[in-house]
């Protein structure tokens, strides 16, 4: 039975000369599929490529009919001109302590609550877990009218804490955070225990630094997001010193009249801190976007 | 140092017994290993004297000292757990130095003692590796020192060979022992190998099923098991055991008949009246029985070998009998093919007879 | 025992008090606020009537709450069902190459998932702009003449839509590529010694077992969209708005421009009462396939 099983496959890749016809026809077009692929991924790349090239051109170059890949002129003028003449500098600094800050605090309180919720025992525990996993479904933005209600009562409009404290809501931290700690085997714990740990130190002395990878991934990820925040840093400042880069360039546009090579110095240099946090922590961010999408990678 | 002395200990998870008010004592200094299959409650047994598990009744002494209510780290025991454990975000001086640093000792001290236990467990050369970089063997050390810096009155082995290879295995158990000698230490070893267990220990405690089976020297329960149990635990290969019925029975001799229509004679190990007891078996081990002529009058039964394993030391031969397949030691230099008809003569002055219940009659 | 769990408790509330504290404040006290609100007449701040279900009833005659609900659905649609199947194309072609042309070609795809919003509002408003924009050559090549993309209106959308695909395919090509990574290539050589042609492997092998990702991608997608206002708000600056409004962009309308904030709410509770149905389907649907 099991002999006759192993044989046919064999036969029917050595024996049967089309069968070695059809795999090497089979490799032309794997060929056309990748040389497709990496075409598809020039085309998509462009974009952003040809944002770079404009904003290293002068005006009058920009605005000039035809199709110029590379700066004939090259110049830093756009860049000079944003850095220098507008408000880029204070959105930027507005950006980083926001961004800054939720990250911070989102880290440490889901670390803590997820540590809580994993390991310790305490009355409402299955509750508390159960609100967080349905609050996973409930939509920020439909809460922006009471966000802004409520950050007015407090009188936080415009300021750092009033973009703050809206963007702190993440079950899907803690989700992650008790996920992890759930599968640190209970071994350690009890070594830790034996060794004369108290609960505070088995977090932070085992239960964190075990997880490391993990809380700079979803720092990473945290911080990219709270940069990109569009919407709420949107309604919540009004005041063209308060705005973050994200809000900044979108609204100040009539500085510029139609430079574009100004305008897309200014987008770039938003989004140069994101594109370079994901370029040297590839792994990290692809790690992190996976597990918020509920995939262990 | 310290004697553990377990007083009317029980263990419920829910509705679950998993020790049955158990006894135990285990001397100042020495080894006392735990044997029994999976779940006999052996490991919650250990942890109970860990302190990680809760007793629900009875009483643990560490030293004399009250230990039943006290948390882990208070009780001066240290533990190597079977994963080892080792945290791995630590080098191993990191990881020798993780008690120490929660109880906030002199970084200086720390290292110092650090150093001593290394050197005794030759891990100097590792110290700033991290366990992932680490040899099976050299994790186990790793653990065994983290252990031995703590200065504890009573180690415990939570099964510290099961996750290395053979040839590992056997080296470790010897460095076990080495270590056992130089510090005289009391250890209390959780295994289901019974190797092990026989090898190591000065004390075997058998569980099955919650209670102590028996505990002795291993010279004891090999030679004198108590039941069964503990007979088809302890040796291996495992014993023969043959269905057997009492004929007749005159004080502590007893005539028993085999399937076959034999008989064999042998002496009850217990005073009281051997036939009140209403012997079911035989048990009979490898080495007490002997391949013979099949006419051979000696030859208690007669049967067809059938797979021959050759060991070079030892040979043993399965042979099928009318009471069941029974494994026979035999001449290392044994030339024997399958399928000879054979006779298999007993030592009745080694075998043992077990009652329905399983015990020792 | 009773001591061990009364200091677990503690050590527990002082863990999860800072989460507990954000989170009442945060979420539960505006979440019921917000569905108090929905039964007022309320300016954005401040206080109003009780006018008990006025704000549901004004939502099946405003032509406006139409309007945003058909083009959140549109826009959906636009987005959610392409960038799907083209997320998992890419990730098939993705997945075949190795090492470093792996990682290159695949930071190509996902680079314009990480930036902001508002930079890829800049880009794609630069290329496609009606006098100078790259991509009015073949336009004009093709149609005769420049078109304002973003001032016609049945382009606006569509187009919207590309570029939202564009900016967030990264996304989808990952979780596709880890789904993909996921299936053992002994299966892929099992396959190939019984003689399986590539589109077999594809359709009896790759397909099934990538068949979850894609429900989670789907939905993902979905109940993101579902959301949609950055880009629609930001191409749409200076145009008309009111044809391409979307969902919350009408709660946007509604409580900071119009100052109506009661009915803000009530359109942002329809929203939420929609998003949360497509969770529990989702959970359902990706429960059934866990049963089977």
């Amino acid at each position: 039975m099991s002999a006759v099983a192993l044989d046919q496959p064999v036969r029917a890749a050595v024996a049967d000369p089309y069968n070695w016809n059809r795999i090497k026809r089979l490799d032309r077009v794997g060929l056309v599929i990748t040389v497709l692929t990496v075409v598809v991924a020039i085309f998509w790349a462009f974009p952003i490529y040809w944002a770079l090239v404009t904003s290293f051109k002068p005006e009058q170059d920009v605005v000039r009919p035809g199709i110029e890949l590379w700066p004939e002129r090259f110049t830093f003028e756009a860049y000079t001109f944003t850095l220098f003449q507008t408000k880029i500098g204070i959105w930027y600094l507005n950006s980083i302590v926001t961004s800054l800050a939720v990250t911070f605090l989102v880290i440490t309180m889901s670390a803590a609550a997820g540590y809580a919720i994993s390991q310790l025992e305490f009355p409402g525990r299955k509750l508390l877990w159960w609100m967080i996993l349905a609050s996973f479904m409930v939509p920020i933005p439909a809460l922006i009218v009471n966000h802004f209600v409520l950050m007015s009562q407090f009188k936080l409009i415009n300021t750092w804490l009033g973009v703050i404290l809206p963007q702190l809501i993440a079950p899907v931290t803690v989700m992650i955070y008790k996920q992890f700690f759930d599968s640190v085997p209970k071994d350690f714990r009890e070594a830790a225990v034996i060794d004369g740990a108290t609960e505070l130190q088995l977090l932070f002395r085992l239960y964190l630094p075990m997880n490391w990878g993990i809380t700079t991934a979803l720092s990473i990820i945290a911080f990219i997001g709270a940069w990109n925040a569009f919407l709420w840093p949107f309604l919540v400042t009004t005041s063209e010193n308060m705005f973050n880069v994200t809000v900044g360039i979108t609204q100040v546009t009539d500085a510029f009249g139609v430079k574009y090579a100004r305008q897309l110095a200014t987008a770039i240099l938003a989004g140069l801190p994101v594109a370079l946090l994901y370029l040297i922590f590839q792994r990290r961010v692809t790690q992190a976007i996976m597990l918020t999408a509920g995939i262990k990678g | 140092m310290a004697s553990v002395e377990l007083t009317g200990i029980s263990k419920r998870f829910g509705a679950v017994e998993v020790i049955r008010s158990l006894d135990l004592n285990v001397a100042d200094g020495s080894f006392c290993a735990l044997l029994g299959p999976s779940g006999c409650g052996k490991s919650t047994l250990l942890r109970m004297i860990a302190g990680l598990e809760q007793v629900s009744e009875g009483n643990i002494q560490i030293g004399g000292t009250d230990v039943t209510f006290l948390p882990p780290a208070q009780r001066r025991v240290a533990m190597v757990f079977q994963s080892y454990a080792l945290y791995p975000h630590l080098t191993v001086r990191g990881n020798i130095c993780f008690s120490m640093s929660l109880a906030g000792m002199k970084k200086a001290d720390q290292n110092e003692r650090a150093d001593k236990v290394a050197k005794l467990l030759q891990l100097e050369q590792l110290m700033d590796r991290r366990p992932a970089q680490l040899s099976g063997g050299q994790r186990q050390r790793v653990a065994i020192g983290r252990a031995l810096v703590r200065d504890p009155e009573v180690f415990l082995f939570d099964e510290p060979l099961s996750n290395l290879d053979a040839l590992l295995r056997v080296q470790m158990r010897l460095e076990l022992a080495k270590l056992h000698l130089n510090l005289k230490t009391t250890m209390i070893y959780v295994t289901h190998d019974q190797v092990e267990a026989m090898t190591l220990a000065d004390k075997i405690v058998v569980l099955d099923k919650g209670i102590i089976s028996q505990a002795g020297t291993p010279l004891e329960l090999y030679n004198a098991p108590a039941n069964r149990f503990v007979a088809s635990f302890i040796g291996s290969p495992a014993m023969n055991f043959l269905p057997a019925s009492l004929i007749s029975a005159e004080g502590k001799s007893l005539r028993l008949g085999l399937a076959g229509k034999s008989e064999i004679t042998l002496q009850s190990k217990q005073a009281a009246s051997a036939a009140a007891s209403k012997p079911k078996e035989i048990g009979i081990r490898p080495e007490h029985v002997r391949l013979l002529d099949p006419d051979d009058k000696a030859a208690a039964l007669k049967g067809v070998s059938s797979v021959i394993e050759q060991l070079g030391n030892t040979t043993y031969v399965y042979v099928d009998t009318e009471a069941g397949t029974m494994i026979v030691e035999g001449d290392p230099a044994l030339s024997l093919s399958p399928g000879t008809n054979v006779g298999i003569g007993i030592d009745a002055t080694r075998a043992h007879v077990f009652g329905a219940g399983g015990e020792v009659v | 025992m009773l001591e061990k769990r009364r200091s677990q408790t503690a050590t527990a509330l002082i863990l999860i008090a800072p989460f507990l504290i954000v989170y009442g404040l945060l979420f539960v006290y505006p979440t019921v606020k917000m569905i108090g609100m929905t039964f007022t007449d309320a300016p954005l701040i401040g206080s109003g009537e009780w006018v008990g279900l006025k704000n549901y009833y004004r939502l099946f005659s405003d032509r406006l709450f139409k309007v945003a609900f058909w083009n959140t659905l549109y826009f959906v649609l636009l987005t959610v069902v392409p960038s799907t199947i083209l997320g998992l194309v890419i990730a098939l072609g993705v997945n075949r190459l190795k090492g470093w042309w792996q990682s290159a070609v695949l930071a190509a795809f996902f680079l314009p998932y990480i930036l902001p919003v508002s930079v890829v509002y800049r880009i794609w408003n630069w290329l496609l702009d009606s006098q100078f924009g790259l991509f009015q050559y073949p336009i004009a090549y093709f149609y005769g003449q420049n078109v304002p993309i973003f001032r016609t209106l049945p382009l606006f959308m569509p187009t919207v839509a590309w570029v939202t695909i564009w900016w967030l395919i990264g996304f989808n090509v990952l979780l596709f590529i880890a789904g993909l990574r996921n299936i053992s290539s002994e299966i892929y050589e099992a396959s190939e010694l019984d003689g399986a042609t590539r589109w077999q492997q594809f359709t009896r092998i790759t397909w099934p077992l990538i068949w979850p990702i894609t429900v989670l991608v789907a939905t993902i997608q979905l109940i993101l969209q579902l959301k949609i206002f950055d880009q629609i708000y930001l191409f749409s600056i200076g145009g008309r708005g009111d044809a391409t409004l979307g969902m919350v962009q009408l709660i946007y309308r509604a409580a900071f421009q119009k100052n109506q904030g009661g009915y803000g709410a009530t359109v942002a509770l329809v929203l939420f009462a929609i998003i949360v149905i497509v969770s529990v389907l989702q959970y359902q649907l990706l429960r059934a396939r866990g049963e089977k």
